[in-house]
């Protein structure tokens, strides 16, 4: 779709207050031309009928050229019109019903649009309550009610007097209501556009905070990198710096929202990508691939959630710990039928599956919890390989062949 | 033979020490700006290119990001981006806009030679998260005319599986399935020059717009960095 099309979409429209004024110039512009519209059919007869033909068609044609004027400018300017040109609006409306009686027959003064001047009048009233200005309205509003009295004249006599009381009405009530709904909306807008600002302001002091926090130990660690020091101490300083700048990574590389993040409740669903991708989050100073993207819109029972959060959690914790890993990739996908994989795969040491010490952990804390729960895990390590561990709500068998060196749940 | 490489880096301790921390590549040229390279048009096997050059003390206004892989693969060069850079999607769009590989800076000096290597031999070097996104593009065939073969490389390379564990799964050897693994490399980043932003976002579940802050077409805003400035 083109910008230029996207602009005329009122749905399209941006809720800010240049959005606002916007939709109104769409609003004036409608009830201007419609007004129009309506008064159209019944020119020829107007002409036909009234006392000074030539007249009346000058006036019609004044009010023609004002509403197609008003609503061609609003939709340029995008926004109402300014307090010049809606006095002028007003005094237009005022003189056309006061001439009136003068261009009308006597007998048409209601319930025709031959008389068009009472309805020419209201379209005015209803689309330049957006003026600003209190005192412009109000005085618009009292010269369209007088010069409505002028109409009238003698002829609102007897039966008529009960319509031309509701007509003045019908002006008073509907100049209240469009003055307030386009004052609420703009006021709607304005704390919108307040709300935003303060939301950005707080975005990027969060955002400050976040870096603050990532650099203070970077300083510090490259502040005592230019000392002088011992081997043995600037051994340890290397190795914080690596972590350092593993976290320096994590920053650089941002944030992204995996699913929608809702939290668990009770009994409830979690979903498993926005997990997965906090968990990760909390371990800045491992160069995680967090990949989730094919399981996104997965959804997990809190309970399962829970384990799989403390498991994925422990598993991560092992290889911060142990593995000396350059690089873990925490990888998920969504299978047929709602079943899923969750791999984490770390190029570190690995171990010896074969040795009882080795992964002993593993087995307890992460493939005990996670069996009870209904989900197949699967440990695949060797030494200086590094270690692939398969969480799954099936049996996992698919994700990763499961070779010699296989530490499965069923061992 | 030692490939020849010359280097394109705004930082000049990078620069200059560039031959001696990476020995298995020949050096012939060093140069800060894009703009130099190109009038001095040395003959080389690879370019390896910093994304960020412009910096406020000494060149403010040079060209970088995807403007400069532009301007170099316009030149015919063969181009493997350096940098610090880690944001997936500017990574993805670097490789689109045509650079043969993306080697961190936060890399070990040793991996990171092995990977210009690599790049200069024609290979094609793609981050893990990179790696992510195409397994993504595949799976909802937003790229196609992949084997099954390379589907189930890819598979396992997204999963952040080694070469050794992958060769084991498809029953070849470790250095046949590195081949398998470049030829799938070089195909999948030609698919990616032909997407456009639109079909990766609609493949990823983005919201229409969300990748034209990274992506850059034909003709774009040059206040960002990362992309395309055909003016200067």
């Amino acid at each position: 779709m083109s910008s230029r099309s996207v602009r005329w979409r009122v749905a399209e429209l941006p809720t800010t207050r240049a959005g606002v004024e916007r939709a109104f110039s769409y609003f004036i512009a409608g009830v201007r031309l419609g007004t129009l519209a309506q008064m159209i059919p019944a020119v020829h007869t107007g002409v036909a009928t009234s006392p000074h033909g030539a007249a009346y068609l000058v006036c019609w044609i004044a009010a023609a050229v004002a509403t197609v004027t008003v609503s061609v400018v609003t939709l340029v300017r995008r926004r109402p019109l300014g307090a010049a040109a809606s006095a002028a609006d007003f005094a237009l409306a005022c003189l056309l019903l006061a001439l009136a009686p003068l261009v009308l027959e006597s007998g048409e003064r209601f319930g025709t649009w031959v008389a068009y001047q009472p309805g020419y009048a209201l379209s005015i009233i209803i689309t330049a309550s957006g003026v600003r200005s209190l005192t412009l309205w109000a005085g618009g509003l009292l010269g369209v009610v007088v010069s409505y009295l002028v109409y009238l004249g003698a002829s609102a006599g007897g039966s008529m007097i009960s319509t031309a009381v509701g007509n003045i009405l019908t002006y008073v009530v509907y100049a209240l209501v469009t003055r307030m709904f386009f004052g609420y909306t703009r006021r709607i807008a304005h704390d919108a556009d307040t709300s935003r600002a303060r939301a950005a302001e707080l975005a990027r002091r969060e955002e400050e905070r976040r870096a603050q926090v990532m650099m203070h130990n970077g300083v510090a660690v490259m502040r005592l990198l230019t000392e002088p020091s011992t081997e043995a101490a600037r051994s340890g300083l290397i190795d914080l710096a690596e972590v350092e700048l593993q976290r320096m990574r994590s920053y650089l590389r941002g944030r992204e929202q995996h699913g929608d993040g809702t939290a668990a409740e009770p009994g409830h669903s979690v979903a498993l990508a926005a997990m997965v991708g906090r968990v990760c989050d909390r371990f800045a100073d491992l160069n995680v691939d967090a990949l989730l993207d094919l399981g996104v819109g997965l959804r997990l029972r809190a309970a399962q959630a829970d384990a799989l959060e403390r498991a994925l959690e422990s598993l991560l914790l092992n290889v911060r710990v142990h593995a000396r890993a350059d690089g873990v990739v925490v990888h998920l996908d969504q299978g047929a039928g709602g079943s899923w994989t969750l791999t984490v795969r770390d190029d570190g040491v690995g171990f010896d599956p074969a040795a009882r010490t080795g992964g002993i952990g593993l087995r307890e804390v992460v493939v005990g919890e996670l069996r009870r729960q209904g989900l197949a895990v699967q440990i695949e390590s060797a030494v200086a390989e590094g270690t692939t561990v398969t969480i799954s709500s099936r049996p996992a068998t698919a994700a990763v062949g499961s070779g010699r060196d296989a530490l499965a749940d069923a061992a | 033979m030692r490939p020849t490489v010359a280097v394109v880096e705004d930082t000049s301790l990078i620069r200059d020490s560039f031959g001696l921390l990476m020995p298995g590549l020949d050096v012939v040229a060093a140069v800060s700006t894009v703009e130099e390279l190109i009038r001095r048009r040395p003959v080389v096997d690879l370019i390896v290119l910093d994304l960020h050059l412009a910096n406020l003390e000494q060149q403010p206004d040079v060209r970088q990001g995807i403007a400069a892989i532009r301007a170099l693969t316009g030149c015919g060069y063969r181009i493997c981006v350096y940098s610090q850079e880690e944001r997936r999607f500017v990574l993805a769009a670097c490789l689109a806009a045509g650079a043969s590989g993306v080697v961190s800076k936060a890399l070990p000096t040793g991996r990171a030679e092995q990977l210009f290597l690599e790049v200069a031999a024609g290979g094609t070097v793609v981050p893990q998260p990179v790696v992510g996104i195409l397994e993504v593009l595949v799976r909802r065939d937003c790229i196609t005319l992949l084997s099954e073969r390379q589907r189930q490389i890819l598979h396992g390379r997204a999963r952040g599986l080694s070469y050794a564990q992958v060769a084991k799964q498809l029953y070849v050897s470790e250095s046949t399935l590195r081949g398998y693994w470049l030829d799938l490399t070089r195909s999948l980043s030609e698919s990616l020059r032909n997407l456009t932003p639109g079909e990766i976002e609609r493949a990823l579940g983005l919201a229409p717009g969300d990748l034209l802050e990274f992506w850059s077409g034909e003709a774009t805003d040059a206040k960002s960095w990362w992309r395309a400035d055909s003016g200067r």
